[in-house]
């Protein structure tokens, strides 16, 4: 909620709200004016005339008369009218009082009571005497009121309209932003084939942007794969040479009598394996990283793969005097390829067996978590500096004191590769002493992503 | 056997087509699509060996052509491709074997000749033996000069599929593929550990060595 009330369009609708409230106020102000100007300007030519009226009168006992008359049926809290005679009687129904406040109207009737309310009055001097004459301005300040409600009764519409409105705006936008983000989002994870799947009731501007979105992530896969296509090109264009050499000196391994030259012929032969070994891998690197294989995917029991593996690799880690055990359930299975996953655990399994030294106990884990299947090698070797944790997955990366150890540096890439293939996650830990490699698949066990 | 192989890289094709004649097969070597394509409707082959790219027809197209006109002759294909998705695509084509670049020339023969034997497969005997080894399919009971042996579960599946190919070699990488069902060959020599753990028992306590290394490619029971 609090992201929606950062939104665009709802800021947009809240900063038009204040406009059109500052606006509506402004001209209402102004025509409030105008028209009490209007107001007093008609209270102001009634008394002229009431005046011009009185005046036609022959004497000041005439208009004291008529003054009399005309204040007996007329509410003073409307229409004040008096005459004080130069003899100083008062007619009318009431009478200006002045003191250190200023003007006051008396009512006469009812003593010498203030009469409440603003007066406009007009006075002259007739006959010797004064005549004054007071209309009321309660007409006027009814139409504060009027105003007022007039004010509020066409703001509220348009307030609650305007901030409707923009909510709704708000959380449309807000859903599509979100499409935009999670592609976005699932691309930069990897996924080159994501893209913004945009609607027709999208906003133009939006759309615009997820046509581009599109347009990027299209010219990057473009060019991601192309990459990929040139190094797998090299790897294959250089197989069938070194399939050549591989067949000429198997050849030349039959020819030969034994003694120095045979030597060199197998030393020659075993670099060539070594060679062909890093072909093979980079190659199904990029057979792993291109996803293609999410296609073939289907249940793997793992549980009874990792048995296999750790069955397979049993004698070969006696003969080190290491220690390989499996620990888990029966039966844990997860979605994936059955070669690949064979595959990362021969990779962990080598290293392990290569870097944790005689004696080592080497432990495969599986267990089912919240967070999904589990999968842990653990050896309780040297271990990998934390410095260094993050840099052994990069290809052909060794850490210094492995160098002189067999192996290309292309195994933990593999895994790593195969990881993200079965949309799992990969971590290296510290098992206190030595490494545990933690591979933590998706419940669901399929890769998290909808066909692209 | 009569062979035929269809490899557009001379050398290699005639590197190939030379070691299988020394073996005793009598070979033919084209060196593009069309012509294998003929070749193989032509004349009859035990087994043809085809390249995955080679020039005018393809490998998969060859194999599939083949398929589709009842051709069942066993096909196996040789790729410089990558691994898994490749192999899965050969094999769907309608070929029954798959060999990726580099190969060493033990393996391809090997797996020649097991191809090439493969429609007599279906054995009736319940009793595998090799000079003075037998294996009981039924008891699970393995005896070698009268003593028995005492296998486990795995050295059992071993022996088994030795008996089962005896004379033949199987490569590490036919083993793994036939005992412990997995199609990727790991760097280290894994299997030949399990081989000398099932030689320690079947052969060491003996005068002869029925389990023989044919070096450069792999085992073969004698027999």
């Amino acid at each position: 909620m609090r992201s929606l009330w950062r939104s665009m369009p709802l800021r947009l609708a809240l900063v038009l709200v204040v406009i059109f409230g500052t606006v509506s106020l402004l001209s209402l102000g102004a025509s409030f004016a105008v028209t009490r100007a209007a107001f007093e300007q008609s209270i102001r030519d009634d008394l002229a005339q009431d005046l011009a009226g009185f005046r036609a009168a022959p004497s000041a006992r005439a208009v004291a008369v008529l003054v009399q008359a005309e204040s007996d049926d007329t509410d003073p809290r409307r229409l004040v009218l008096s005459y004080v005679t130069p003899g100083g009687q008062i007619y009318g129904n009431g009478a200006l009082a002045r003191d250190g406040e200023g003007f006051h109207v008396i009512s006469l009737e009812q003593g010498s009571a203030a009469l409440e309310g603003d007066y406009l009055a007009l006075s002259e001097r007739l006959f010797g005497g004064r005549l004054t004459i007071a209309r009321s301005r309660a007409e006027i300040e009814a139409l504060g009121p009027v105003f007022f409600n007039i004010l509020w009764i066409s703001l509220l519409p348009t307030v609650l309209i305007a901030l409707s409105g923009g909510l709704i705006l708000a959380r449309r936008s807000q859903r599509h932003v979100e499409v935009i983000r999670a592609a976005l989002e699932r691309f930069t994870g990897g996924d080159l084939g994501a893209r913004v799947v945009t609607g027709q009731r999208w906003s133009d501007d939006l759309a615009g942007i997820g046509v581009a979105v599109n347009a990027m992530a299209g010219a990057q896969e473009r060019s991601v794969t192309a990459l990929r296509q040139v190094s797998s090109d090299i790897a294959h264009d250089l197989k069938t040479p070194v399939q050549r050499v591989s067949l000429q000196l198997e050849a030349l391994a039959e020819a030969v009598p034994k003694g120095a030259a045979a030597d060199l012929v197998a030393q020659t032969r075993a670099e060539v394996a070594g060679i062909s070994e890093v072909f093979t891998a980079l190659l199904q690197l990029a057979q792993v990283e291109n996803g293609s294989l999410r296609a073939q995917f289907a249940p793997v029991d793992l549980a009874s793969l990792c048995r296999t593996m750790v069955e397979l690799y049993e004698p070969a880690a006696a003969e080190r005097a290491q220690v390989l055990g499996f620990e888990g359930d029966d039966k844990v299975a997860v979605q994936g390829d059955r070669n690949l996953l064979g595959q990362l655990l021969a990779n962990l399994l080598e290293n392990a067996m290569r870097h944790a030294g005689a004696g080592a106990v080497i432990t495969v884990a599986l267990a089912r978590g919240a967070g999904g299947v589990i999968l842990s090698v653990t050896d309780n070797g040297p271990g990998i500096p934390e410095a260094e944790r993050g840099r052994v997955t990069q290809r052909l990366y060794r850490l210094d004191r492995s160098r002189n150890t067999p192996g290309h540096g292309l195994g933990l890439s593999l895994v790593e590769g195969v990881v993200a293939l079965h949309a799992a996650r990969l971590s290296l830990e510290d098992a206190q002493p030595g490494l545990r490699v933690r591979i933590v698949f998706a419940p669901s066990g399929g890769a998290p992503r909808d066909g692209a | 056997m009569k062979l035929l192989v269809i490899e557009d890289d001379i050398t290699t094709g005639t590197y190939i087509a030379r070691g299988l004649r020394e073996q005793g097969h009598v070979v033919d070597l084209v060196t593009d699509g069309r012509a294998g394509l003929v070749a193989a409707t032509a004349g009859t082959y035990d087994v043809l060996v085809v390249d995955r790219m080679v020039p005018q027809v393809d490998g998969l197209t060859l194999v599939r052509t083949l398929r589709g006109a009842g051709n069942a002759t066993p096909v196996l294909f040789l790729t410089a491709m990558g691994a898994v998705d490749d192999r899965i695509a050969g094999l769907n084509a309608g070929a029954d074997d798959y060999l990726v670049k580099p190969f060493a020339f033990g393996e391809l023969s090997a797996r020649v000749t097991a191809l090439g034997r493969r429609p007599q497969a279906v054995e009736q005997e319940t009793v595998l033996t090799a000079g003075d080894l037998s294996l009981d399919l039924m008891t699970r009971r393995v005896t070698r000069a009268g003593r028995e042996i005492d296998l486990l579960p795995r050295e059992y599946t071993l022996l088994e599929f030795l008996l089962r190919r005896k004379g033949r070699v199987q490569t590490r990488t036919m083993l793994l593929e036939g005992v412990w069902d997995l199609s990727f060959d790991p760097m280290t020599n894994v299997v030949e550990t399990h081989v000398s753990r099932l030689r320690a028992k079947v052969d060491k306590p003996f005068d002869t060595e029925l389990i023989r290394t044919v070096r450069g490619a792999g085992y073969r029971i004698e027999g």
